[in-house]
């Protein structure tokens, strides 16, 4: 998912809106995880995440585009910058929804091999009618299926990829793990996710946005504000960049390491199975 | 198979395990399954698109 308004940061904010919109509190007697700003059941989680991208998924490129001026682009080619993708390799491109990251991939290593998957059939759908997608369709698989249980064998891929998914991963720290396990030695993993700005003002400066105009522009464009506003709040409950680096750490991973894009409005994180 | 839904290339058989056993699966032509006897589970293909959720799969026991 690539939408650029950010909440970064964690912080007091806390919107006092109606919970239970769809039904969906839980009680405190089981394990609970974030829904946006809802708290909601774990087991309920990626059925309301399918929920909100099968909602999306036909205007979903023309609203990132709208919504980020274009510059998720950037930040797509500032990943493949430091990913340098080389002829031959094999990438598992995790949330990889409508292709965007795995296109880059293969026209950047020049051929090798792509597996896209993904939580939301919808998603891939729409990613697999694109122009590149028959392009490069021998060099394309497209999967239904939870990061958090990959349908892979161990050390099957020299690259791992998600792009604006793994917040929205019911318990990210699995999905973490499932890429250490499915990768091979020497393979590398890369997270663009947002993240968090450095500073209070330019913080709020980016809360007014997010939690003001952009549901409203997914009203308007996608006629779905609902899901949009699923997407603002999500971000702002994203661990922050040290924090996200630690998991990279715990998962096994080596020589992590991570960039900020656009000030820390989104960030890059990078790390070896050695 | 019309022109709009992609058949399921064969080939992904030799890439997809099963996501709670990580053993092989059986392709069922037929049915446009994946089965995953360890797991009593067989998963669906959907415009040709394998679908490996549990939560999606239908039970063998069924």
């Amino acid at each position: 998912m690539s939408l650029v308004h950010c909440a970064c940061g964690q912080g007091p904010y806390n919107k006092g809106k109606e919970l239970d919109r769809q039904g969906l509190m839980s009680d405190d007697s089981t394990t609970t995880t974030h829904f946006g700003f809802d708290t909601v059941d774990e087991a309920d989680k990626a059925g309301k995440v399918q929920g909100v991208f099968s909602s999306v998924a036909s205007k979903y490129d023309i609203m990132n585009d709208v919504m980020s001026a274009g510059i998720h682009r950037l930040w797509k080619d500032a990943m493949m910058d430091w990913l340098a993708p080389r002829p031959g390799q094999k990438l598992l491109d995790v949330a990889g929804g409508t292709g965007d990251i795995s296109f880059r991939f293969l026209k950047r290593a020049g051929y090798g091999h792509a597996t896209v998957l993904d939580l939301t059939e919808p998603m891939l759908v729409e990613g697999r009618k694109r122009a590149e997608a028959e392009q490069m369709a021998d060099q394309l698989d497209w999967v239904v299926g939870d990061a958090m249980a990959l349908p892979f064998d161990d050390n099957t891929f020299d690259t791992y990829t998600i792009s604006f998914g793994i917040r929205n991963v019911t318990r990210p720290q699995e999905a973490l793990n499932e890429a250490f396990r499915v990768l091979r030695p020497g393979g590398r993993l890369m997270v663009l996710e947002f993240s968090q700005l450095p500073n209070d003002g330019m913080q709020k400066l980016y809360d007014l946005y997010s939690f003001n105009v952009i549901p409203r522009m997914g009203k308007l464009i996608a006629g779905d504000s609902e899901s949009y506003q699923y997407l603002v709040e999500s971000i702002r409950r994203f661990p922050d960049q040290e924090t996200f680096l630690g998991m990279v750490r715990q998962a096994g991973f080596e020589n992590a390491k991570y960039r900020n894009l656009s000030m820390g409005i989104a960030c890059l994180h990078s790390g070896w199975k050695i | 198979m019309t022109d709009q839904t992609p058949a399921f290339d064969r080939r992904m058989i030799e890439a997809l395990v099963c996501p709670v056993t990580q053993h092989r699966l059986d392709y069922d032509a037929a049915r446009q399954e994946l089965v995953s006897k360890p797991a009593g589970l067989a998963f669906p293909i959907r415009n040709g698109i394998p679908v490996m959720l549990v939560d999606e799969a239908r039970k063998l026991d069924d």
